[in-house]
């Protein structure tokens, strides 16, 4: 049965440029659809086109037939009374969508109420029936959304959505910035919907969640459909060469990273011992950094990876232990590289300015820094914006030009690429290796064990309770203290 | 397609420029007016004339006469002068003991903040017009008591904005990674502080200027401010109050003169707060 079918819709921007090319999909009872691309690819502006809620400056064109209705893309308002009754949005990050003063099971009664007409008492029986399905006993529907874990209050936002009946949900990037654990947690509850014969509509770059989810899919790019087709057959053969680009993104279909012989000794921890607001998070660890070598670390988050790299950067003194770096080299050799780019630049300032203050800084001239621009491919021009006018791809090349400025000798990448897109992330990550072999010392963090496994000479796993322990191919340089 | 255009796409129009100009004419024309009237016609604010008592407009005073017969459009002018110059002394004052402070409570943390924050708390605990009361009462000379109670009320926003602005900034990966690159205290003042507390500055003077101005009228009003003669734009009120029947235009140049003047402060102010 098919549940939506939209005909050639198309995006447009207030100047009549086309956002998206007209497109035509179905959506059936049972399978899952999901729609691929990176970020500006256009795949967020086709949903809320098939649902009516783009923003006021975009128009659209097309037909959409839901629930039996024609609908006309160019007329918005015409969808208002779907929202709910047939069709449900997840949220991106729905701990932040749930409303913070109101109870777990409350607001998924609210919705019952309000969307689908029940009274009270049966909204609240409803909606306890609801919980009690996605494992959400009665304690947990009490709790405030603050009380609530973040997959606990994704279930939470999932029953809200749902809770008007509607067979269709749209999940737009739900999976972002979750690691592998939550990400199948995501997955599972998505198939959810299908099982009683409801439609889903997923969005994402994230093709882990997409080989998870099956059913059929959609490559997009700039606002174009690349391919589609069921999903297994894309994955094991695809057509178009932007879509094998787009698989081979994928860390885990990376080349292993061939290993070299490492240098000295850059940085070393000894008996380190770091802790944050009293609680110690690594405990008693020996470590050392070698030239050329990239070590990664993983872990939970809140388990101390990024305490531990600002300790050996200097940045937050452990609580126990020694950090000793290598002598005769400046400080400003000791760099690091942040997960959100833009928090790392001066938010007022041109790109530029802060780059030719860093330049002046090291003495660099003016052909340096263009011959580093077309080196990691940035052009020029973004030089006169400011950080969030860039995307989060180009400001973390730029955030790495403006270490390679400080000519590193130790980098601490904290999670660089958890915010990009599959193919922007090889790229920066090619980049840090690059850097690597050119003798930089590197610890990376990042919540992609397979990112690890292809990057990494070795890896180090932190337990979140002060323990630590190695993995990878090869030995570690020294023994790991497991101790606490 | 994502956030970057919808969110760019959605984000309001900057609007800054409507209520801004608007506030910014208006201030400029009220004190233009006390600087310039002067000039256009000569006169003497002080100048008694009882035979002109309440009299209306002529050629040597274009607003007409008060109750003892001196020219209204001197003495408006006169306080156009008086009451904006203490205001800005005072915000001037106050925005850089706030700012040195602030900035000193936020990069130091610890005892000096705790003390800071202390004092600042227990000032905002006093009525601010009490205080004023109570440095006048100290203070030799009107103005300079008006001057250093003013001062002392309004620091403590300026202060509190520094503060909470300086913390934020301070502890952001920018100023982390402009430390790691070797840049000092002067760059991250330069390049990272003072471009976001600059525009919240702004704001905070031209609110502590209406604030100041208020508090000056208001004072003059129940005639515990300037002393007469000085034309002051409360005095004037207060002073021309009995006569509103016979003479309401005369009851009315300091009022309208004053609602503009904080109209278009509070305009200036409540545009950039957005």
């Amino acid at each position: 049965m098919t549940l939506l079918q939209a005909d050639d819709v198309a995006v447009f921007d207030a100047s009549g440029r086309a956002l998206v090319h007209p497109v035509s999909l179905r959506l059936d009872a049972g399978a899952p659809l999901v729609v691929l691309g990176e970020t500006g690819s256009g795949k967020s502006l086709l949903a809320q086109a098939l649902m009516g809620t783009l923003p006021p400056e975009l128009w659209a064109r097309g037909r959409v037939r839901i629930a039996e209705a024609e609908h006309d893309a160019a007329q918005p308002q015409g969808f208002r009374r779907l929202w709910g009754r047939a069709v449900a949005v997840l949220p991106q990050e729905p701990w932040l969508s749930l409303d913070p003063l109101m109870r777990a099971r409350a607001q998924v009664a609210e919705a019952h109420a309000l969307v689908r007409g029940l009274a009270p008492v049966a909204a609240r029986r409803a909606a306890a029936a609801d919980l009690a399905a996605l494992g959400l006993g009665d304690e947990a529907g009490r709790r405030y959304p603050h009380e609530l874990s973040g997959g606990m209050a994704q279930r939470v936002a999932f029953a809200a959505a749902r809770a008007g009946g509607a067979r269709i949900v749209v999940a737009d990037e739900p999976t972002k910035g979750l690691d592998a654990a939550r990400r199948d947690e995501v997955a599972r509850l998505l198939t959810r919907a299908l099982e009683t014969g409801g439609g889903l509509l997923a969005i994402t770059h994230d093709l882990a969640l997409a080989q998870l989810l099956g059913g059929r899919l959609i490559v997009m790019r700039e606002g174009a459909v690349v391919e589609s087709g069921p999903l297994a057959e894309i994955f094991a053969a695809p057509q178009a060469d932007y879509t094998q680009k787009l698989l081979d993104a994928d860390p885990a279909r990376w080349p292993r990273r061939a290993r070299r012989a490492a240098g000295p000794s850059v940085v070393e921890g000894r008996r380190l011992t770091v802790s944050r607001g009293g609680r110690a998070l690594v405990e008693g660890l020996d470590l050392t950094l070698r030239a050329g070598e990239i070590v990664g670390v993983s872990g939970p988050s809140g388990c101390g990876k990024s305490s531990l790299g600002d300790a050996l950067l200097g940045l937050h003194a452990p609580a126990c232990g020694a950090v000793r770096r290598i002598e005769g080299v400046a400080r400003t050799a000791f760099q690091k590289l942040y997960q959100d780019p833009v928090s790392a630049f001066p938010r007022r300032r041109a790109l530029g300015a802060t780059l030719a203050d860093v330049a002046r800084r090291f003495g660099r001239r003016r052909a340096e820094v263009e011959a580093l621009l077309a080196r990691l491919d940035l052009a020029p021009a973004l030089l006169a914006r400011r950080p969030e006018q860039v995307s989060g791809g180009e400001l973390q090349r730029l955030a790495l030009l403006r270490v390679m400025l400080a000519e590193p000798r130790f980098l601490f990448a904290d999670e660089p690429t958890s915010r990009l897109d599959p193919i922007t992330q090889r790229g920066v990550i090619d980049l840090i290796a690059t850097l690597a072999e050119e003798g930089c010392s590197v610890l990376l963090v990042s919540h992609d064990a397979a990112l690890l496994d292809r990057t990494a000479d070795w890896r180090m796993a932190l337990g979140g309770h002060g323990t630590a322990e190695a993995a990878g191919r090869a030995a570690p340089a020294v023994a790991l203290g497991a101790a606490g | 397609m994502s956030g970057a255009l919808a969110a760019s796409g959605a984000a309001p129009p900057r609007r800054r420029a409507g209520g801004f100009a608007v506030g910014a004419a208006l201030v400029l024309v009220t004190l233009g007016f006390g600087v310039l009237a002067p000039l256009v016609v000569a006169g003497d604010p002080f100048t008694q004339s009882l035979t002109k008592a309440l009299g209306g407009p002529d050629a040597a005073a274009p607003f007409g006469y008060d109750h003892l017969g001196r020219s209204l459009f001197h003495r408006l002018a006169h306080a156009l002068r008086l009451s904006p110059a203490i205001a800005a002394a005072a915000v001037a004052t106050a925005g850089a003991a706030g700012l040195l402070l602030g900035g000193l409570a936020a990069a130091r943390g610890g005892w000096v903040d705790r003390a800071l924050t202390l004092v600042a708390d227990a000032l905002l605990a006093l009525p601010g017009l009490l205080l004023v009361l109570i440095v006048l009462a100290i203070m030799p000379g009107t103005a300079l008591g008006f001057w250093a109670g003013l001062s002392l009320v309004l620091w403590v926003e300026f202060f509190r904005l520094t503060r909470a602005t300086s913390r934020a900034v301070l502890a952001s990966p920018a100023v982390e990674a402009s430390r790691l690159l070797g840049f000092g205290p002067l760059y991250v003042l330069r390049r990272h502080l003072w471009p976001e507390i600059a525009p919240v500055m702004l704001t905070a003077a031209a609110f502590g200027a209406a604030t100041a101005i208020m508090a000056i009228a208001a004072l003059g009003f129940v005639s515990v401010g300037m002393r007469a003669p000085t034309p002051e734009l409360g005095l004037m009120m207060v002073e021309l109050l009995p006569y509103w029947r016979e003479a309401p235009f005369a009851l009315l140049t300091p009022v309208i003169a004053t609602f503009t003047l904080l109209l278009g402060l509070i305009l200036m102010a409540g545009d950039r707060a957005r």
